[in-house]
């Protein structure tokens, strides 16, 4: 590929400006990959050298450290408390009472018990006096890995306290050594709305993304490597246990183990729709809704808060309620076919459910329904922002509208917006529930592999998944994996974006 | 010693005073969740309060009875067991599920004879996994017939699928049979023309085998038929009796719409059984299934109160109740005694139930993915435009069922080739369910086979991890890349895989 | 940026004939065009407004127009769960609406307005956090609330629980506006002594109205659509329901030829308060949304 020098650059026109970082993008892949492993290796290199600097730390801050300070390894925060630190000493206190007790009394069992996730399933035996039948329950395999990565969190969390606790002793023990004063318990609860204010407020948040995001994340994906399913559910009928990569295997291999595809075909299909229906979501809505928001303020029109609060009620309405009702109405003997015939501009009904390509047009426009009107608000501030004087002096020099759009309205648009499309694209590729709500992925794609439920035309990856998550099996592995992928493509895609906008690279340019 | 025979002596009097023991033991109050259908919720508040009234070994039950539909009841028991009710109604087909979900409690010893004994027999069937019973049938009228618009449809058109279509099309009206997104009324033209789709389940209603012949000469004639219907423009995929208010004549769908059907026809309401069509000149009647519904008990630990429940589903899925609910709701009774009643048989719907009852086949226990497998083959033969093309649809189809024993992940497959490993004509496929293989090997050159994982190819099991019985194959040492077991002469043997270690017996 | 700026049209007049006619012109055009979106956009909320005045029957119809009209739908509609649905929906958007606010305003101000050495981690681990399909996470999430006694008859807590925890991730609207307000303001306030604390209370909040409500207007309408999550955690429990789930179970198929009606009423009333809220509070939407949603 030609490398462009910054000159010549400049003398691109806007769109080959980006066909050509595309192009940059793709040839660079090589090397980025190439750049990947270097990183890696670096990284591990880092670690390695960051883990041998707190250790040798760790111990000469023994080594040296006074007897408070020693005592401190032992029983966390005493250091602190011998050296009038109250408030921190007692935090640090209780928190290895409670580590040990927790370790103590449940952590150890969940943590044994994660090699195997159980050993016992739930037995059944015939009560002869009440003719009968009683099922007694054991191990939780479902809980003991939920409860086994909460506790690994756990001793993650304690290891690092400690480390801060070891720390703490040895600067106290150097500003003491200054001659200066330590910290008393006011200072830190001062601190806390002030220099260490930031801390206050994302305490609370980030607890709530821990606990509610980042451990079901992380349990999800350790489900992929069992063979967690509706008839291994770990406690009510058997446990489920570790397989491996063996669902990876079936996800992807291309080679079908007889009729139907292939997993790997029938995602790949699925990918496909996905991406070809967030691309057109994405970009009808917003050329419709930046259009609409144009129309709605253009001088001289009137009542502009009445055509605003028309569309926005397809906001207020929730989506399960409108949604199943257009659904309707588009059937084959819904109104709009029964209006047509009616009105004998057809004969028969069209298929706007049964035919593939249809359905897929068919929700597509749909979705321009449900889209416009988040478009024209979002859209509604930005254009009412753009300097009126560009299109002055545009109008002055003999602009016409279509010119004063393409030269001024859309690059300013596209590059205020251009973070906003890509929140977009990757949202509609999850766009639950317009699929869900409308079609239900139908019509069914017959050649789609047939243990992975039945697979629509219409169906996205975020709907495939939640069939295989509730379909006749409740193959919960397989979802996982399906999961893992879609973050993988997601995740690409972002990263294509990234790499091509240079406008989302840099947050600060808005500052 | 005398220990012992003190607790023998125990065991010997409880077991001679079961009744009795049970009586005073079962008596108490239980807090309990019901879940039935939301239109027999107020019904069965009012069975049990009458259960309570009647004091049957000092039982009182206070319970919550809540409306949670059939379809869903089978879902969330899945998700989990231990929030589900105490009680629960479902379809049939979502029997094997939940057997294999252990959301199932069997039924005591007189429990089940005395369902057996009072039901019909496919009803029972219904609720049987080998030899147990791990339900009670709550009704016996979970198939489909049709309905039609009188002021449409001309009584004498009632018996030909073709009349009938000729007629909706003729007046712009939807025959409303759902082909597309359902298997349990596609079924209909398989079934009408011979097919069977039937399965085997083992112990544990883990299924084994299925005898399908939905690919076959017939399966293509009803495909035919089918195709017949699909593609009409008039045809509407859908079984709900409210498309007679959005422009039906014709709609193919169970008792559960009855009502809702009468109140939109009014006089012009008429039920009749199915129709026949006709290929080749030959007229075939269509099939359907013959279901029911049916009533769990959520397995309990406390064995009184497994007891007491049990009881309750008795008393509710008995006589009087079932009789209350076709009184209130006109649901056919699964009891025999009952379906032989006058009121039951002068019911119009029950009685064309009945009269497609000839034609239907008794739903057994299916496989849960067929559902899925199956709706397919509407769309499928809507979209050919030959019979290639139709034949393609049934081949499809049988591809999908015969792979659902080969994606189970705990299946390995034993691959034989009996005369020379690279002829391939002669290679056979054995599943190897539960770890245990019987197989007959033929006399042949060769003998051998291999073990593999049906997900991985690679990673086979083979020569070097027989522990028991080595003897009995041979050692070809390095012309055995492949890690072929071949046996030394023919006969059946017994493969059994325990770990990593692979046991062979000669029979 | 007052809707006003582009209505007043303030300049001299110095337009001919022929470009006012064309003005005018383009004017009808576009009035045709936004009268025939109008429709569009309204035949549906009016077909299930019309469908809820139904009474001569109560499934599905063909027609749009009822042949009976009445209130019986919404008379009934009282008679079921319908008002505990409707209460537990309530309850749950109003006390998410202040929790996630509270909660995201905390997160999109640290990460807008302070430097420290986890800020660019934090972001990048949360944008890739986001990419992870949350659907998935259901099966877990009710495991969590189950053993936490906050699902079935209880799951109006547990639903706040969750739709407040994970609000931390959905901090970049209002991010955005932050970065909008200049920096400069903090630093003189700082410079005078307040602490950051005092930064916050006094010179940034009044500063964010649009935002605040623009995030509790968000907050607001999220429970009363959710009929998928909801679902899972309350299944068999009618009390524990919310309005969607409740009314989603009526298009079961043995159900909806008795409630469809009911259903419609049902999603009216539901779409009453959503709708109130926002027409009163469009302009700060407006202003809110255009403030961040743009900034990533």
């Amino acid at each position: 590929m030609k490398q462009y020098t910054d000159l010549e650059y400049l003398k691109l026109s806007k769109g080959q400006r980006l066909l050509y970082r595309i192009a940059g993008f793709f040839c660079s892949i090589p090397k980025k990959i190439g750049g990947l492993f270097v990183a890696l290796w670096n990284l591990i290199k880092t670690a390695g050298s960051a883990i041998g600097k707190e250790v040798s730390d760790i111990w000469s801050t023994f080594v040296n450290g006074d007897w408070k300070t020693r005592l401190s390894f032992l029983v966390m925060g005493f250091g602190n408390l011998a050296r009038g630190q109250i408030l921190r000493g007692l935090l640090f206190l209780l928190f290895e009472i409670v580590f040990i007790a927790y370790m103590i009394l449940a952590g150890g069992y969940w943590l044994s018990m994660l090699p195997s996730l159980g050993k016992v399933g739930p037995t059944e035996e015939y009560n002869i006096i009440f003719d009968t039948y009683v099922t007694t329950y054991n191990d939780n395999s479902f809980k003991i890995l939920l409860y086994g990565v909460l506790t690994i969190f756990f001793i993650i969390a304690f290891i690092y306290t400690w480390r801060v606790n070891v720390k703490q002793n040895q600067m106290a023990e150097k500003i003491l050594a200054t001659g200066k004063k330590l910290k008393s318990g006011k200072d830190d609860l001062r601190s806390l709305v002030d220099d260490q204010f930031h801390k206050t407020l994302l305490s609370l948040p980030l607890t709530g993304i821990l606990i509610f995001t980042v451990l079901p994340i992380v349990f999800m994906v350790l489900v992929a490597f069992t063979n967690y399913d509706g008839t291994h559910d770990g406690y009510y009928n058997n446990l489920f246990t570790w397989v491996g990569l063996d669902n990876f295997n079936t996800m992807l291999n291309w080679q079908s183990a007889g009729g139907g595809q292939s997993y790997a075909a029938t995602f790949g299909e699925v990918l496909s729709w996905t991406l070809m229906w967030a691309f057109f979501a994405t970009f009808t809505n917003y050329f419709l809704g930046m259009f609409v928001a144009m129309a709605i303020n253009k001088k001289g029109i009137k009542l502009k808060k009445v055509w605003r609060t028309v569309l926005v009620l397809t906001i207020a309405i929730p989506q399960f309620i409108s949604l199943l009702y257009v659904s309707k109405m588009f059937a084959k003997n819904g109104i709009i076919n029964g209006f047509l015939m009616n009105m004998g501009w057809i004969q028969q009904a069209l298929p706007f459910w049964e035919d593939p390509t249809w359905a897929r047009i068919t929700v597509i426009l749909i979705n321009i329904w449900i889209g416009i009107p988040y478009l024209m608000l979002i859209t509604t501030g930005i254009l009412m922002n753009i300097p009126q004087d560009l299109y002055e002096s545009a109008r002055i020099d003999g602009a016409n509208a279509w010119q004063q759009y393409t030269k001024i309205t859309l690059p300013y648009m596209l590059f205020v917006t251009g973070p906003y499309l890509l929140t977009s694209f990757t949202g509609n590729m999850n766009n639950f529930n317009v699929i869900y709500l409308l079609t239900g992925g139908a019509p069914t794609n017959p050649d789609a592999s047939s243990a992975a439920g039945a697979v629509g035309y219409t169906d996205l990856l975020i709907t495939w998944l939640f069939k295989i998550t509730t379909g006749a099996e409740s193959q919960y592995y397989l979802a996982s994996v399906v999961g893992i992928l879609v973050f993988v493509v997601v995740a690409l895609i972002s990263l294509v974006v990234y790499n091509v906008l240079p406008s989302i690279k840099n947050e600060e340019d808005f500052q | 010693m005398k220990k012992f025979l003190a607790y023998l002596l125990a065991a010997i009097m409880v077991l001679s005073m079961v009744g009795a023991a049970g009586a005073t033991e079962l008596a108490g109050t239980y807090d309990i969740t019901v879940w039935v259908a939301a239109e027999i919720v107020d019904l069965t508040k009012t069975q049990i309060e009458a259960y309570n009234q009647s004091n049957e070994l000092g039982i009182t039950f206070n319970a919550t009875v809540e409306a949670v539909s059939e379809a869903e009841a089978a879902t969330n028991m899945v998700t989990d067991v231990e929030a589900g009710g105490d009680l629960f109604c479902f379809a049939q087909d979502q029997f094997a599920r939940l057997v294999q979900a252990g959301a199932l409690a069997k039924l005591g010893v007189k429990a089940g004879e005395n369902v057996a004994a009072t039901n019909d027999p496919f009803a029972v069937a219904a609720a049987t996994v080998g030899d147990t019973l791990y339900a009670y049938p709550l009704s016996a009228d979970n198939g489909y017939f049709m309905y039609y618009d009188k002021s449409v449809i001309p009584e004498e058109h009632i018996d030909s699928l073709e009349a009938l279509i000729a007629d909706c099309e003729a007046a712009q009206k939807y025959f409303a049979f759902e082909q597309q997104t359902s298997a349990w009324y596609l079924a209909s033209f398989f079934f009408g023309t011979g097919c069977e789709s039937t399965w085997e389940t083992d112990a544990e209603g883990q299924f084994v085998s299925v005898k399908d012949t939905f690919n076959s000469p017939e399966g293509l004639i009803a495909v035919k038929g089918m195709e017949k219907l699909v593609k009409s423009p008039f045809h509407l995929s859908s079984a709900s009796g409210a498309e007679f208010s959005s422009n039906a004549a014709i709609v193919v769908t169970g008792m559960w719409d009855y009502e809702t059907i009468k109140g939109i026809l009014g006089d012009n309401m008429g039920v009749a059984d199915l129709p026949s069509f006709e290929v080749d000149g030959t007229s075939y009647h269509l099939g359907s299934f013959k279901g029911c519904k049916l009533m769990g008990v959520k397995p309990q630990v406390d064995p009184a109160r497994a007891a007491a429940l049990h009881r309750l589903a008795q008393y509710l899925t008995g006589d009087e109740c079932q009789m209350g609910r076709f009184e209130a709701r006109s649901w056919g009774p699964s009891i025999t005694a009952l379906q032989q009643s006058e009121a039951v048989k002068a019911h119009p719907g029950l009685n064309a139930l009945l009269a497609q009852a000839e034609y239907a086949v008794p739903q057994g226990q299916v496989h849960g993915s067929w559902w899925d497998i199956g709706k397919v083959i509407g769309d499928d033969v809507k979209a050919a435009t030959d019979e290639a093309g139709l034949q393609l649809a049934l081949d499809n189809y049988h591809d999908k069922i015969s792979n659902l024993f080969k994606l189970d992940t705990s299946a390995l497959l034993f691959v034989g080739a009996w005369n020379g490993w690279n002829n391939a004509d002669d290679t056979d496929t054995y599943y190897i369910k539960n770890n245990t293989l019987t197989l007959d090997v033929p006399e042949s050159d060769y003998m051998g086979g291999r073990i593999v994982n049906p997900g991985d190819w690679g990673t086979d099991k083979g020569f070097a991890q027989v522990t028991v019985g080595k003897e009995l194959i041979k050692d070809l040492g390095a012309d055995n890349p492949d890690n072929n077991i071949v046996f030394a002469e023919a006969g059946n043997y017994t493969i059994t895989i325990n770990g990593s270690d692979i046991n062979i017996i000669k029979n | 940026m007052s809707t006003n700026t582009l209505q007043n049209d303030s300049r001299p007049a110095r337009r001919h004939m022929g470009l006012r006619v064309s003005r005018a012109l383009s004017n009808t055009a576009i009035y045709t065009l936004l009268i025939i979106i109008s429709i569009i956009w309204l035949i549906p909320f009016v077909c299930i407004l019309l469908q809820s005045f139904r009474v001569e029957n109560t499934h599905q119809v063909g027609y749009v127009i009822p042949q009976k009209w009445g209130l019986d739908n919404y008379v009934r509609l009282f008679q079921t769960d319908f008002p505990r649905w409707y209460l537990n929906t309530f309850i749950s958007a109003l006390i998410t609406a202040v929790l996630q606010t509270i909660i995201v305003l905390c997160m999109s101000y640290t990460l807008s307005r302070f430097r420290f050495k986890m800020r660019k981690p934090l972001m990048r681990l949360m944008l890739i956090l986001g990419m992870f399909p949350g659907m998935l996470t259901m099966i877990i999430l009710y495991r969590v609330l189950k053993d936490l006694g906050m699902t079935q008859e209880n799951s109006v807590p547990g639903l706040i629980l969750v739709y407040v925890a994970s609000s931390g991730m959905g901090y970049y609207v209002s991010k955005g506006f932050f970065d909008t307000i200049p920096k400069s303001l903090d630093e003189a306030a700082r410079v005078d002594g307040a602490t950051r604390f005092q930064v916050l209370k006094k010179i940034i909040l009044p500063l964010s109205k649009p935002i605040v409500i623009y995030t509790i207007l968000t907050a607001f309408m999220g429970p009363w659509g959710d009929f998928v999550f909801a679902r899972y955690i309350a299944f068999g429990t009618s009390k524990g329901m919310n309005v969607a789930v409740g009314l989603y179970n009526w298009l079961n198929k043995d159900q909806i030829s008795k409630f469809y009606t009911m259903f419609c009423a049902g999603g009216v009333l539901v779409a009453v308060p959503v709708t109130i809220l926002f027409m009163c509070l469009q302009k700060y939407y407006v202003e809110g949304v255009t403030g961040g949603a743009v900034k990533g």
